[in-house]
C-alpha cells in the first residue's frame, strides 16, 4: 500500500497521484495496479438533452399549413395581388427564428443569428416582390438588415468571450447604437441620392459617446464603481 | 364490477402535494443543477444487474412517493404517480449526479446504478431526504441478497414489500411539527464563500476519505466531544485555513450549512423530507481559533441548537410561508421567481460549506456480512463549492465531498487534520487524473 508523503493518507493501489496534493506515486516496492478496477468508473455520463421533436414536428406543421393555405387561397381564389407572399414570409422568418429552441444542434450562436438576418432579408425581398420598384430592397433593406444582423453577431462574441458584465454589456450596446445610427442615416442619404452628411445621427452618435466616456470612467475606477453599485443597489 | 374497479383505479392515482422543504428544489433546477443526492452500498460480491434490476421492480411499488413524476400546477408542483416503464438499473459513470430534467429517463425521479460491487441509488431531493433514500436502497438490497438466495429479515431501512405503504410514510411531517409561536429570522449574515476554477459542464469531483470509526470515536471523546461535532469542527478548521490562504482584504465568518434529521426530535415515519437546517459558525475576524477552540463553539452550539423547542421554531417560520393565504395563490411562476432569487443571493451565499452526516448506519441482522460499506454523496452544490457527507457502517466511516471546482484545498486541509489527530485514512477519488 502506497501513501502520499505530503499528506500522509493511504492511497487507493490503482491511483498514480495524490488527489489531494498531486503528488504523483513512486512506490518501488508497489508498483501502481492498472488491472485491479478503479474505486470509481472511468467513463463519463452523457447529460440527455431534451427533445422537442414533438413541438417542431407542430411548429412545422402549423406555420407549413398556415402558408400552403394562404398560398393556394391566394392563387385560386383572391388572386388579385400576391398578398399570400407576406404571410408565406412571416412563417418561414419564424421557422427559422425557432431552429434553435426546437433543435438542439451544436451549431454555434452566431450561424443562428446569421441566419436569423437571412430569414429577415428573404422577408423583405418578398415584400419587394408586391412593390413597383425593387431598389429600396437594395439600397436600403439589405445593407440595414446586414448592418444590424452584424452589429448583433458583434455583440453576442463581445457578451460571450470578452467581458460580461452589466457596465460592459452597457458600453457594446451605446456604441453600436451609435454606429448603427449613423449608419442608417448613410443609408437612406444614399438612398435619396443625397450628399454623405451627418446631421440627426451626429447628435446620438455624441449622446453615446458622452455616454460611454461615463461607462468607460466608472469601469476603470474601482472606487467609482464601488459608489455607484453602493447608490443604485437593490 | 366497473364501478368497484374504476374506484380501485381512482384510489391507486393517488397524488401528493410536495413537502414544505421540497418546493425549494425543483425551483432551483437549471439546465446544469438539480438537487440530486446519492446513496450507495459496497457489496462483497460483484453485482449481477439482472438480478438487481428484479429486486428494483419488486420492490419500488411499496414506495409509491418514489415512482413518481413532478408536474406543475398553476400555483404549486405535485407529484403524480409514474406506470411508464422504468426505472432501469443502468452502469455507473464517473461524473455520477448529473443534472435531472423532469421530462427525461420515463420522467422519474431516482436512478439507479451498478459498478462491479457498488449498488447506487440517486434521488431528486424533491422526492425524500437521505433517510428516506435509505429506506430504498436498504430494502432494493436485502430484495437482491434474497434473490441471490441469502436470508434477510425486515426491520430497520427494510420495509416488508408484501405491505401496502403506511399513510404516515407518505405524510409531510412539516406541517405536523410546525407549531412554534415563535419564528426566528431566516437570513443570516454572509459566509466566506470557497472560490475556485469551475469545471467544465458536467464534472463531478469527488474524493471520499475511508476511516475507522473507532478510531474516530475514540478521538473524538478525547476532545470531548461527539463524532459529528468532531467532524463539523475539523471542516471549519480547513476552510478558517482555506481563507486563511485565499488572503481576502475582508474576512467573513465560515459557516456550514447542517441538515439535522427531525425524526430523531419529532416522532414521524415519513419517507419524504424532514429536515432543517443548522449553520455552526467560527468567525474569525474575533481573533485566531485553536482547533480545540472550534470544537468547544461546536459542541455548545450544537448542544444549544438541537432540541425540539429551536427545532419546531425554524420549521415553523418555513411553514408559515406555505400556510400564508396570499402565497398560495401567487402563480407558480412568479413563486419560483422570488425563491430563487431569494435562494441564490441570501440563502446560498449563508454557508461555506454543506455537511451532512447520517450517523451510524443499521441493517437487520444478517445482512451486514453482505456488506462491507454504506457511501453518500451529496451532489453537485449549488454554487461553486465543496460538500461533505458523512456515514458509518461497523468500524468503517467514509467522508466524501463533491464539488464542482479543480482545486481540492479544503479536502486536503480536513484530511491533513485528520492525519494530524493520528487517524488512518484511505483516500479514493473519481478524478480522471490520478
Amino acid at each position: 500500500m502506497s501513501y502520499c508523503v505530503n499528506c500522509g493518507v493511504q492511497l487507493d493501489r490503482t491511483a498514480r497521484r495524490c488527489p489531494l496534493c498531486n503528488t504523483p506515486i513512486l512506490n518501488p516496492k508497489e508498483t501502481v495496479d492498472t488491472t485491479s478496477p478503479t474505486p470509481y468508473p472511468k467513463e463519463k455520463g452523457q447529460v440527455d438533452q431534451v427533445k422537442h421533436t414533438d413541438l417542431a414536428i407542430l411548429l412545422f406543421s402549423v406555420l407549413g399549413s398556415t402558408s400552403a393555405a394562404c398560398g393556394l387561397i391566394n392563387f385560386f381564389v383572391v388572386d388579385k395581388s400576391s398578398w399570400s407572399l407576406y404571410i408565406i414570409g412571416v412563417c418561414f422568418m419564424l421557422w427559422v427564428f425557432f431552429i434553435p429552441a426546437v433543435l438542439s444542434t451544436k451549431l454555434p450562436i452566431y450561424v443562428f443569428l446569421l441566419l436569423d438576418g437571412i430569414a429577415v432579408a428573404v422577408y423583405c425581398f418578398l415584400i419587394s416582390l408586391n412593390t413597383p420598384s425593387r431598389v429600396w430592397f437594395l439600397e436600403l433593406a439589405v445593407p440595414i438588415t446586414a448592418t444590424i444582423t452584424l452589429l448583433v453577431i458583434i455583440f453576442a462574441f463581445l457578451i460571450r468571450n470578452v467581458h460580461a458584465s452589466i457596465l460592459s454589456g452597457a458600453i457594446y450596446l451605446f456604441t453600436e447604437i451609435g454606429i448603427l445610427t449613423v449608419s442608417l442615416e448613410c443609408f437612406i442619404r444614399s438612398f435619396l441620392h443625397m450628399e454623405f452628411a451627418m446631421t440627426w445621427s451626429a447628435i446620438v452618435l455624441i449622446c453615446c459617446v458622452c455616454i460611454d466616456i461615463v461607462l468607460i470612467t466608472i469601469i476603470t475606477r474601482s472606487r467609482l464603481r464601488e459608489a455607484v453599485r453602493r447608490r443604485m443597489h437593490i | 364490477m366497473k364501478k368497484k374497479e374504476k374506484k380501485n383505479l381512482q384510489q391507486k392515482e393517488t397524488w401528493y402535494k410536495l413537502d414544505l422543504s421540497a418546493n425549494v428544489y425543483p425551483t432551483l433546477q437549471r439546465k446544469n443543477f438539480s438537487s440530486v443526492y446519492r446513496l450507495s452500498v459496497l457489496l462483497k460480491e460483484k453485482i449481477n444487474p439482472k438480478l438487481l434490476q428484479e429486486a428494483v421492480d419488486m420492490t419500488l411499488p411499496r414506495f409509491p412517493t418514489f415512482k413518481v413524476a413532478i408536474h406543475k400546477g398553476l400555483f404549486w408542483r405535485y407529484l403524480a404517480p409514474n406506470n411508464r416503464p422504468g426505472p432501469y438499473v443502468q452502469k455507473d459513470v464517473a461524473n455520477f449526479c448529473m443534472p435531472m430534467n423532469f421530462k427525461l429517463n420515463n420522467r422519474y425521479l431516482i436512478r439507479l446504478y451498478y459498478y462491479e460491487r457498488r449498488f447506487s441509488f440517486e434521488c431528486h431531493h424533491s422526492l425524500a431526504d437521505g433517510s428516506g433514500g435509505m429506506f430504498v436502497l436498504q430494502t432494493i438490497t436485502a430484495n437482491y441478497l434474497r434473490l441471490l438466495g441469502h436470508k434477510i429479515p425486515n426491520g430497520g431501512f427494510v420495509l416488508d414489500i408484501n405491505e401496502k405503504s403506511k399513510k404516515e410514510e407518505t405524510e409531510d411531517a412539516y406541517l405536523r411539527y410546525a407549531t412554534s409561536k415563535m419564528r426566528p429570522p431566516r437570513t443570516q449574515e454572509k459566509a466566506y464563500r470557497v472560490r475556485g476554477t469551475v469545471e467544465p459542464f458536467y464534472t463531478l469531483n469527488v474524493i471520499g476519505g475511508i476511516m475507522s470509526t473507532s478510531e474516530i470515536h475514540k478521538k473524538a471523546k478525547w476532545y470531548g466531544a461527539s463524532i459529528t461535532e468532531y467532524l463539523n469542527a475539523v471542516l471549519l478548521y480547513a476552510l478558517i485555513q482555506k481563507q486563511k490562504a485565499d488572503r481576502p482584504i475582508k474576512e467573513r465568518p465560515v459557516k456550514l450549512a447542517m441538515p439535522v434529521n427531525l425524526r430523531r426530535f419529532f416522532p414521524s415515519q415519513t419517507l419524504r423530507n424532514f429536515i432543517t437546517m443548522i449553520y455552526p459558525t467560527i468567525d474569525p475576524r474575533l481573533g485566531d481559533y485553536k482547533f480545540e477552540e472550534i470544537l468547544t463553539q461546536v459542541h455548545f452550539y450544537m448542544r444549544y441548537y438541537l432540541n425540539d423547542k429551536f427545532l419546531n421554531a425554524d420549521i415553523t417560520t418555513n411553514a408559515a410561508t406555505r400556510r400564508n393565504p396570499v402565497i398560495r395563490i401567487v402563480p407558480l411562476f412568479i413563486k419560483d421567481f422570488t425563491v430563487k432569487q431569494f435562494y441564490s443571493r441570501v440563502q446560498d451565499k449563508q454557508s461555506s460549506a454543506g455537511l451532512t452526516n447520517m450517523g451510524a448506519i443499521t441493517v437487520p441482522p444478517g445482512m451486514e456480512k453482505y456488506i462491507e460499506r454504506f457511501d453518500i454523496y451529496m451532489g453537485q452544490p449549488y454554487s461553486a463549492r465543496t460538500n461533505c457527507a458523512i456515514v458509518s457502517f461497523g468500524d468503517t466511516l467514509t467522508v466524501n465531498f463533491a464539488s464542482s471546482i479543480v482545486e481540492s484545498d479544503v479536502e486536503q486541509y480536513f484530511f491533513r487534520k485528520l492525519v494530524e489527530d493520528g487517524i488512518h485514512v484511505k483516500i479514493e477519488t473519481n478524478r480522471s487524473h490520478c
